[in-house]
């Protein structure tokens, strides 16, 4: 058990970037019941892990301790649903296994139609160049900052960022073009 | 500068991350290249989009409450033990205000430090020299050179010993009495330690410079003594004793609300 001191520090800072945790866990994990357990698993985590803080930038900190939770959530995501397609009787299985991503996708193309673009195009983009610019043009971290929560070297921020970049103005575009009238 | 190199600052340039230098050239090449301004704006448009559009998911009431629930609930667990010594809320949020200020100033600093990979090993050294210096003043004769319980003696011996005298208070009433001073080595910068005693517990508290301090609240372990970092008035200071938890987390609060 960690001092006083630790607990109250993580409290603080947890709260004082509860919005920030949530919008990542929201934007990767893609629903909102998710995303409350991962980011409440992520302050669990935090409280435990205090003594390990060293300093250094306490937002990266805690969300790398975010999206570690969040990571971990997408793999067991995926497990179940490998399960799924070995699993002999899938009718089954499927009344009681949690949601998975495939009905998701099917939620979140219905509720596209009311969302805007930019939400359906970033939410479409892979993960790698999704949290990317979630952390950069909404949460407005720098690219050290980033590095820290992707614990990658800051090369590869800068070309995860420059690609998903071109990936979501493409998007944009052809959408744009494809709605244009002919004759135009 | 020409249009490849353009491309590859564009973005450094756009995100606030080029050097001053590198910003005039990029500067002076977009003057002149009107493709080089168009992807500028491009970058700009999405940016303006993903602000303006794109959700930012503030986190429900419900998860609030479930962290709120957690905190009070360990609150009550700490309680039991420790309850008279628990700070009373208006320290503890100046000591919160205390790190923030901290963090605010170590954002400035850290960086550079990261860069070079080298602080978390001076930090570590502080720590080291600290017990280390708490060790050889228990194995020594006497872990002070100046002996005395009046704060009016202690601090004055250290005057022209160090550039900056710390702040000296005894604690005797409530249990934790000053019992001397002496010069120690943190690296090699010349530290003031002022020497209390509680009970048979020795206790050190190394005045540390603000460059030299260990991350605040930070509290490292070594073969059943521990240090524990607080502020001193304005310095950094490391607490050194092999007190129990209940004991050390009271002189910490003492030390901290010292002037």
């Amino acid at each position: 058990m960690s001092s006083i001191i630790d607990q109250g520090f993580i409290d603080d800072m947890a709260l004082r970037h509860l919005d920030a945790a949530y919008n990542l866990g929201r934007w990767l994990l893609g629903n909102e019941h998710e995303a409350t357990d991962a980011v409440h698993d992520a302050y669990l985590r935090a409280v435990r892990a205090a003594t390990t803080y060293a300093g250094g930038n306490e937002r990266a900190w805690w969300l790398a301790i975010v999206r570690n939770c969040c990571l971990a959530r997408l793999a067991t995501r995926n497990k179940t649903k490998r399960d799924i397609a070995i699993d002999d009787a899938p009718a089954t299985a499927e009344r009681w296994l949690p949601r998975s991503e495939a009905d998701d996708v099917e939620n979140r193309i219905d509720s596209a139609q009311r969302q805007s673009l930019v939400n359906r195009h970033l939410q479409e983009l892979p993960l790698n160049f999704r949290e990317v610019l979630i952390l950069r043009e909404i949460e407005e971290l720098s690219y050290r900052e980033i590095a820290d929560v992707l614990e990658m070297p800051i090369g590869t921020v800068m070309s995860r960022l420059a690609r998903g970049r071109a990936l979501l103005q493409k998007a944009l575009a052809e959408h744009a073009t494809s709605q244009v009238p002919h004759g135009l | 500068m020409d249009c490849k190199t353009a491309s590859e600052l564009l973005p450094l340039y756009f995100d606030g991350e080029l050097d001053r230098v590198s910003s005039r050239e990029l500067e002076a090449h977009l003057d002149g290249c009107a493709d080089c301004r168009d992807v500028l704006v491009g970058l700009d448009t999405l940016r303006t989009r993903l602000r303006d559009e794109a959700s930012r998911h503030a986190a429900p009431e419900l998860l609030r409450a479930r962290i709120r629930k957690d905190l009070a609930a360990r609150a009550a667990t700490a309680a039991t033990p420790t309850a008279t010594f628990r700070m009373p809320r208006a320290r503890w949020l100046a000591l919160a205000a205390s790190w923030v200020i901290m963090f605010a100033a170590g954002s400035v600093f850290v960086p550079a430090w990261n860069q070079a990979g080298a602080a978390g090993d001076a930090r570590d050294q502080v720590a080291r020299d600290v017990f280390a210096g708490h060790w050889r003043a228990l194995a020594a004769n006497s872990p002070y050179d100046v002996v005395s319980t009046d704060q009016h003696t202690v601090k004055p011996w250290f005057e022209g010993k160090i550039a900056v005298a710390p702040a000296v208070q005894d604690f005797a009433a409530q249990g934790f009495a000053l019992a001397g001073g002496r010069i120690d080595y943190v690296g090699s910068a010349r530290v003031p330690v002022l020497v209390y005693r509680h009970g048979h517990h020795v206790i050190d508290v190394f005045v540390l410079s603000q460059n030299d301090a260990p991350p605040q609240g930070k509290r490292i372990e070594s073969q059943g003594y521990v240090m524990e970092t607080v502020m001193l008035g304005s310095q950094p200071a490391a607490i050194v004793s092999d007190m129990g938890d209940v004991e050390l987390a009271r002189f910490v609060q003492l030390l901290g609300s010292a002037r």
